[in-house]
């Protein structure tokens, strides 16, 4: 198999999935009415309701989506070969994950921009929305922990990547302050900002800097470097979270938007210059792999941003759905970005079998770091464009990095505002957003010291996948509210339901053996209790969301 | 599409695309987040002076009154938003 032929496919999948299907549905089901007046004009306040064109709502969309879940899984996936990986990712954006994207804008926006805590609410009943906000909980715990484990433990340690990363967000702060304090024009803040930031993830690599690290690394040992540098990853987070957004947050998540961009671009263009096969990687490897189980059902949650994501249902109904100028918006950019994803998913999984030039060196790479496998595949392709692979490797590590830092800040902030409003009667200490940050840290902490990655990255995708679900049903209800066809949301998200309960029981009662028999016993146990909460939470919202379908099936006709 | 968009040529509205596009990943969320802070300032300063029009009176009528013609166009989105019903997933927003 060649990269391009993939690239062929992946290209058709899209065609036929947005071209077809999804136009199909937009106008025959849910008929958008570009006259018909969305939230975002009819309470314009210039705050949280604001008209944005579709391309610049597209482009907002595809970035608020868009972290480390669709470059990851695919990579982890690849162990049961390239072709289960890809059928799910083709197949799975296909039928389930434009879907989800595209219909948690609709309802939202024909909802006058309710969220999905309140539609949850009101339609299936008053003690969902509290479970659906619980399981949101948890469920961004696992992304800290999922994060904060790939970022702290894989990449910083490596003594090439620190000085990138100071790099970046120094230069982030210089945007801010730049933009906000000497108003400077953008383009120049631009340019300075990213070009010394690229300088920095060069030197960051020579002998000099990364020698640096590497005798503190030496001088930490195994152990203190997989305690260390959590720890700074951690506080960078935290500063993200409690400094004031366009002091640090959002200068640094603009400059690494462009280490990102030119990365990617010229990840492509390498890729397409280079055209590599596959080699003797194979299609499929068996049914099931050990460490991460059987194909069904952890593929389906191994890879989850990149064929279907809850996450996107979040960013979906709380921040595009109140901004959408028109009505007939809501495809263009929903279900574009989500196809966009798709896209951005295949060449990752790319990374992992075509960039790798075969089995044995992937399992090599994989070996290493699970991770590192991108940054070792993007490095190859770049290579094709000029690129040395000295700087390739660590700049590709810099990138996931500032990928998941970018979801982290946010992540962080929420946990926070949920502290404060779950237990700040309670505890009043956690209304002070020092003290919900440092909580928030602590908790993500001791995920990531005590969990075993497969294990946290699996439950964060079965906990994504599973929001994913519950937005299917909300939406669900909603068709039927409405009287609308509403078998092309009910089935992906019966599928998604049973599929993801069953991930979460395989992986947690794994782990609650493993930590019977004495294996990290900590982290497994956290692991397991997490996996069965979200489950017990999954099974409450289930039957309340089954009783409230039968309430809606009654008084509509089935469809 | 207005008239002038219309006669434009593909480059040229792909280039227009583009351009959205990308400022679209790069810059809205920092616009976005300077129209809330600035909404967010003014909606305080609002609820301070004209808090008896949601039965909270913080400042003295008189004052309020002297304010009042400043305070009459965003009085509407004001109080959508103040009593808007919230919860924690608006903070994703």
């Amino acid at each position: 198999m060649n990269a391009i032929v993939v690239l062929v496919i992946g290209a058709l999948g899209i065609g036929l999935g947005y071209g077809w299907y999804a136009r199909r549905i937009d106008r025959d089901i849910v008929q958008p009415d570009p006259k018909k007046a969305t939230p975002a004009k009819m309470y314009m306040d210039g705050v949280d309701f604001t008209p944005a064109s579709r391309n610049v709502l597209f482009g907002y969309q595809f970035k608020s989506i868009a972290a480390l879940g669709p470059i990851g899984g695919p990579i982890v996936a690849a162990q049961w070969g390239w072709l289960p990986a890809l059928l799910w990712i083709i197949l799975g954006t296909f039928f389930i994950g434009w879907v989800q994207d595209y219909a948690s804008i609709i309802v939202p926006m024909r909802s006058e921009g309710d969220t999905f805590g309140a539609l949850s609410y009101k339609l299936i009943s008053p003690r969902a929305r509290s479970i659906l906000l619980i399981f949101i909980y948890l469920y961004l715990l696992l992304i800290m922990g999922a994060f904060g484990q790939v970022i702290g433990v894989l990449f910083l340690s490596k003594p090439a990547v620190p000085f990138g990363i100071l790099s970046v967000i120094l230069m982030g702060l210089l945007a801010g302050q730049m933009t906000y304090k000497w108003k400077q024009d953008i383009i120049l803040t631009t340019v300075i900002t990213v070009v010394v930031a690229f300088f920095g993830i060069w030197l960051g690599q020579t002998g000099f800097i990364s020698g640096i690290f590497e005798g503190l690394n030496n001088a930490l040992g195994a152990g203190g470097v997989k305690i260390f540098w959590p720890i700074v990853t951690m506080i960078i987070c935290y500063l993200g979270a409690v400094l004031p957004i366009w002091r640090w947050a959002q200068p640094t998540n603009y400059v690494s938007f462009w280490i990102i961009a030119l990365g990617m671009l010229g990840g492509v263009i390498g890729m397409i210059i280079w055209h590599p096969s596959f080699g003797d990687f194979p299609a499929f490897t068996g049914w099931s792999v050990a460490g991460l189980g059987p194909l069904w059902p952890i593929l389906f949650v191994t890879i989850a941003c990149g064929a279907i994501s809850g996450w996107h249902s979040l960013v979906s109904s709380s921040g595009t759905a109140r901004q959408i100028e028109k009505e007939t918006d809501a495809l263009p950019v929903g279900g574009g970005a989500m196809f966009m994803e798709m896209a951005l998913g295949v060449i990752s999984l790319l990374t992992a079998t075509a960039a790798t030039g075969g089995w044995d060196a992937f399992k090599e790479v994989y070996a290493s770091g699970k991770f590192g496998v991108f940054a070792v595949g993007l490095a190859a392709f770049l290579s094709h464009i000029g690129i040395p692979t000295s700087f390739g490797v660590p700049y590709g590590m810099v990138f996931l990095t500032i990928m998941g830092l970018t979801i982290m800040y946010l992540v962080v902030r929420f946990m926070r505002v949920a502290s404060a409003e779950f237990l700040g009667d309670t505890i009043p200490a956690l209304k002070n957003i020092h003290v919900g940050a440092i909580v928030a840290l602590i908790l993500s902490l001791i995920v990531i010291w005590t969990g075993v990655w497969q294990t946290i990255w699996v439950l964060f995708g079965g906990a994504n996948q599973m929001m994913a679900s519950l937005a299917l049903l909300i939406v669900t209800l909603w068709l039927m509210s409405q009287g609308k066809k509403y078998a092309w949301t009910l089935w992906p998200g019966v599928f998604m339901y049973v599929t993801t309960i069953a991930a979460l029981g395989y992986t947690g009662i794994k782990a609650l053996m493993a930590a019977f028999a004495g294996t990290k016993v900590t982290g497994n146990i956290i692991a397991g209790v997490v996996a069965l909460a979200l489950i017990a939470c999954a099974l409450i919202l289930g039957y309340d969301g089954g009783k409230a379908l039968m309430r809606k099936g009654e008084a509509v006709p089935a469809k | 599409m207005s008239g002038e968009e219309k006669g434009d040529g593909a480059l040229k509205r792909f280039g227009r695309s583009a351009k959205e596009f990308l400022y679209g990943m790069a810059g809205h969320d920092m616009t976005r987040f300077a129209l809330k802070t600035r909404g967010s300032m003014e909606h305080l300063f609002i609820l301070i002076t004209m808090g008896d029009l949601l039965g909270i009176p913080i400042l003295p009528p008189y004052y309020s009154l002297r304010l009042l013609p400043y305070v009459v166009p965003q009085i509407s989105t004001w109080k959508r938003r103040m009593l808007r019903e919230r919860d924690l997933t608006d903070a994703l927003a």
